[in-house]
């Protein structure tokens, strides 16, 4: 069974087609990019998958359960449950120190708890910024506590818009180790991307045009790299 | 083990309002401001309605009494043929020692002056027509049953009447004050004599002021009580007796009891007789002085409850005006918070916040503020009551303990209103739109 199947999906905003007829699977443990230009229905394709959004025509199957005719609660509980959100933006909450923008996560989930989010921040890395405001952090810092955020409730896949979008090359690569690490782990990961060197590190690369699935390629370097 | 992740639970909730509410600081100092700008205007309104019943009826005691006690028979006359003067009239009167016992009466703090008056028609010196005389106290130190003793008199129910010269005392038995009109038509001045014959008496006086009432009694001469108590021949005898007393506005209940009394029920009654209703008073009266009917002079008695009705729905039209004018300002703040939060609150619902934990969050945040500002409002508001009652009724305003839940509940009704177009904003915010700012 796969951990996501797409069904036919389609998203109409009006008279635009954002997204048509989507198939799309998605194993456990594998690692997937989505790619396209801008305008090809990326985003939209990531906030139906991320249970932002419910798709006009077709079926989600996430874990098995139809999640595209849920209500907007359900789809809440889904996002808190299973999904690990990651933004180009970072989003973090600027009042809030690294270990508390962890911390909401938690706090929404089920409780926080100090000593596993300062876990969560030191497999990123981040274990002596513990305690710094976003605005006192690095983008690539700022970046790392979003996945560490992402990462603490243990989802069942994790989705990265733009991970790489804001950073410098250096920032860049310790994403990419991390996103590595977390495959190696067993991790289900989506990431969208402009980036075809941020592509290349995922297993498949889903190449979306017009709102369509142009192609789908087959990375060498992909996961396989990452297993040597 | 439940408490240690309760504890946790709500630590992270206040780690989230202590953040917000610190790096939000001009905008809550904003909304505290509005909060306290509507709770003090309605501390100070409601304490003034509040208050404002006595002072209210205080000020128009100063525009004179509101009772007006007769002998029983006199009271008959005048009910089946209008007649109050005159032969069989003026033969009934009532007794000057019993007018203490208006201060034993269950309302005796409500009586607040009374002055007795004798009639009497005597001829005046250059002038052909009979005159009338009113026998009355002026300034009098009455010896109360209580032990206690109460400054009464003409002088303060009379405090309109404008004087040229001085008013009399109890004590200038050789003096008379003569209103204006009938002073003109003697050519009468202060420090004339004048000459009062009456029943075979000859009694010579001073004028010692005239008075302008603006009414009949500038017909009139007046004298001290004891001096028309002589020259009638009817000492410790009175004719009438003007009471000033702080009164409840009528209402259904009052209004059936001054009809009949007996036609309440016990519950009813008891009710009617421990509140300050006119009637109520008068029939208090009654039991006090021997075959006296205590009857309200209606147009003042119901001037003032219409007046204060009045004052006590303008001060409550202000209290709803200024705390709906509160309630706009803190819509105004409070959603302009929640746009310029949307990206964060939007990314609260993306890591799976249900849209009641979030609304919770924000309201915690205002109700907080909205306590800073309304506790800070309230003792405006005391102050402002201060300022209300020393400028309009030259007294200080009694602050009322009641008001403290009255504001608070109004305070969280204006905050909770306020909130509801914010918290709609809110609810209708949609993750995926704000963190992608579409």
């Amino acid at each position: 069974m796969y951990l996501l199947d797409l069904q036919g999906v389609s998203k109409i905003y009006g008279s635009v087609k954002a997204l048509q007829g989507i198939d799309l699977t998605v194993a456990r443990g594998e690692w997937l990019a989505i790619m396209g230009p801008s305008g090809s229905g990326k985003t939209t394709m990531m906030n139906i998958i991320g249970c932002m959004d419910k798709p006009s025509e077709g079926k989600v199957l996430l874990g098995g359960v139809d999640i595209s005719a849920e209500s907007a609660r359900n789809l809440t509980t889904v996002r808190r449950e299973k999904i690990g959100l990651i933004f180009q933006q970072f989003h973090l909450i600027n009042y809030l120190t690294a270990l508390e923008n962890v911390m909401v996560a938690q706090y929404y989930h089920s409780m926080p708890d100090e000593q596993e989010a300062l876990q969560a921040l030191a497999r990123v890395g981040l274990s002596d910024r513990a305690k710094h405001l976003p605005a006192q952090l690095s983008g690539g810092e700022q970046q790392r506590v979003c996945i560490a955020r992402a990462l603490i409730n243990y989802p069942m896949l994790v989705l990265a818009d733009e991970p790489t979008g804001n950073l410098d090359e250096a920032n860049e690569g310790i994403v990419i180790d991390i996103f590595r690490k977390l495959h190696d782990e067993g991790s289900t990961i989506i990431v969208v991307t402009h980036d075809p060197e941020v592509a290349e590190e995922a297993q498949r690369t889903v190449i979306l045009e017009h709102g369509r699935i142009a192609r789908i390629v087959e990375n060498r370097k992909g996961g396989q790299e990452a297993k040597v | 083990m439940r408490n240690g992740v309760l504890n946790k639970v709500i630590a992270m909730f206040w780690r989230l309002v202590r953040g917000a509410l610190f790096r939000q600081k001009r905008k809550m100092l904003m909304i505290a401001f509005t909060v306290a700008l509507g709770a003090s205007l309605a501390t100070a309104m409601l304490n003034v309605m509040l208050d404002v019943g006595d002072k209210v009826n205080r000020e128009l005691k100063t525009y004179g009494a509101n009772i007006n006690v007769i002998p029983k028979e006199a009271s008959l006359l005048d009910d089946l043929y209008g007649v109050s003067e005159g032969r069989g009239v003026s033969d009934r009167h009532l007794r000057e020692s019993e007018l203490g016992r208006l201060k034993t009466i269950f309302w005796a703090f409500n009586i607040v002056d009374f002055t007795p008056y004798l009639n009497a028609e005597a001829r005046m010196s250059g002038l052909d027509e009979a005159v009338r005389v009113v026998g009355t106290w002026f300034a009098h130190r009455e010896d109360l049953p209580t032990g206690e003793s109460l400054d009464t008199g003409m002088r303060n129910m009379k405090s309109w009447w404008s004087i040229e010269g001085d008013w009399l005392s109890d004590g200038d038995t050789d003096a008379a004050m003569v209103g204006g009109l009938l002073a003109d038509r003697a050519g009468l001045a202060a420090g004339d004599a004048v000459v009062l014959e009456s029943a075979g008496a000859r009694r010579e006086l001073t004028v010692k002021g005239i008075f302008e009432a603006g009414s009949a009694e500038d017909e009139r001469i007046y004298v001290p009580l004891s001096v028309a108590q002589e020259m009638t021949g009817r000492p410790g005898l009175v004719s009438s007796v003007e009471v000033s007393a702080l009164t409840t506005p009528d209402n259904e209940l009052s209004r059936r009891a001054a009809q009949n009394p007996k036609s309440l029920s016990v519950k009813e009654w008891e009710t009617w007789y421990c509140t300050a209703y006119v009637s109520a008073i008068c029939y208090q009266i009654e039991e006090v002085l021997t075959d006296a009917v205590a009857k309200p002079i209606r147009q003042v008695a119901e001037s003032e409850g219409t007046i204060l009705e009045k004052t006590k729905l303008l001060m409550l039209l202000i209290t709803i005006l200024s705390l709906a004018g509160a309630a706009l300002g803190i819509s105004n703040l409070v959603t302009a918070g929640v746009m310029e939060r949307s990206r964060e609150i939007g990314l609260l619902k993306a890591i799976g916040a249900g849209n009641a934990p979030v609304s919770w969050l924000i309201l915690t945040e205002i109700l907080i503020t909205g306590a800073v500002g309304g506790a800070a409002g309230y003792f405006a508001g005391l102050g402002f009551a201060q300022i209300i009652g020393r400028t309009v009724f030259d007294a200080a305003i009694n602050i009322k303990p009641m008001v403290i839940p009255l504001v608070a509940i109004l305070v969280f009704l204006v905050i909770l209103a306020g909130c509801i177009p914010s918290i709609r904003l809110l609810l209708s915010l949609r993750p995926a739109e704000v963190l992608h700012g579409r």
